[in-house]
């Protein structure tokens, strides 16, 4: 765990600029570790990428309740008008 | 910004119904002008409440004064980034929070598997990572004794998955584009 909690400590810019240094003069040394840092960077590129897709999802749904809502048609009235062709 | 106010879904569709009233005409009406239709009206500017949840619950947000002239600016950005792609449902790219390793991810094979073998782990990540809750909230939401019992189960799910995209990144040489 204390692998996970460094490379995250280090990709998260949670440590100071000289502990930075020395984790990167460690990467260097160790391609291992260098490996990790390279799976748990696209790891967290992962978990961006899921909530991106259910933050959407929930974007989408909030939308479609706009829609639905007897109160806000004139609203999305007025939207669909900038969109009549003449 | 209280991380708080957007921690459950009811609370979220709250704020973003919230923001369609504040500043979808707007964004329609510019896209309009531009020569776009309805249905990229309405993509713009779901991508743009994805990048504003983002900010929001980003630490280092900062209060923005005046939210609808913000949305109208990442719409105009977002449909600029569209007119030059010139194609429909381009993935949204990151204006402030580029990384190289998100750019070159496949979405594909590795999000799918995850979702279905590692969903409860994704889930846990996604209220870290994604939306920042803090340890409190989170560990309430998944029922964990304290903070400290869900703090190591995150970075147990962070090896999981890492070691999933570690091994689908050997297996598929599709995943890195």
């Amino acid at each position: 765990m204390n692998n996970i909690k460094n490379i995250e400590d280090y990709l998260l810019d949670y440590i100071s600029p000289d502990d930075a240094l020395l984790f990167e003069a460690n990467m260097i040394l160790n391609s291992e570790l260098a490996n990790d840092v390279k799976h748990q960077e696209n790891t967290y590129a992962v978990i961006r990428q899921y909530g991106r897709q259910k933050i959407k999802a929930e974007i989408m749904a909030a939308q479609e309740k706009l829609i639905v809502a007897p109160e806000h048609q004139g609203f999305l009235q007025r939207i669909a008008n900038l969109f009549k062709k003449d | 910004m209280n991380n708080n106010r957007l921690s459950t879904i009811e609370l979220r569709e709250a704020f973003f119904i919230e923001l369609y009233k504040k500043a979808f005409l707007p964004v329609a009406r510019y896209v309009s002008r531009m020569g776009g239709s309805i249905e990229e009206a309405q993509d713009i500017f779901q991508d743009t409440l994805v990048i504003y949840y983002e900010k929001v619950v980003s630490a280092e947000a900062e209060i923005t004064v005046n939210e609808k002239a913000y949305l109208m600016g990442i719409s105009k950005k977002l449909w600029l980034q569209h007119f030059k792609a010139n194609c429909k449902n381009q993935p949204l790219d990151d204006l402030d929070m580029e990384s190289v390793a998100d750019q070159q991810l496949a979405s594909g094979k590795i999000l799918h598997y995850l979702k279905t073998a590692g969903k409860k782990c994704m889930e846990l990540l996604h209220a870290y990572y994604y939306d920042r809750l803090p340890a409190t909230d989170v560990t309430v939401l998944f029922g964990y004794s304290g903070t400290h019992s869900a703090t190591v189960a995150k970075y147990k799910c962070l090896e999981k998955v890492r070691e999933t995209v570690k091994q689908h990144s050997l297996y598929y040489a599709d995943f890195i584009e």
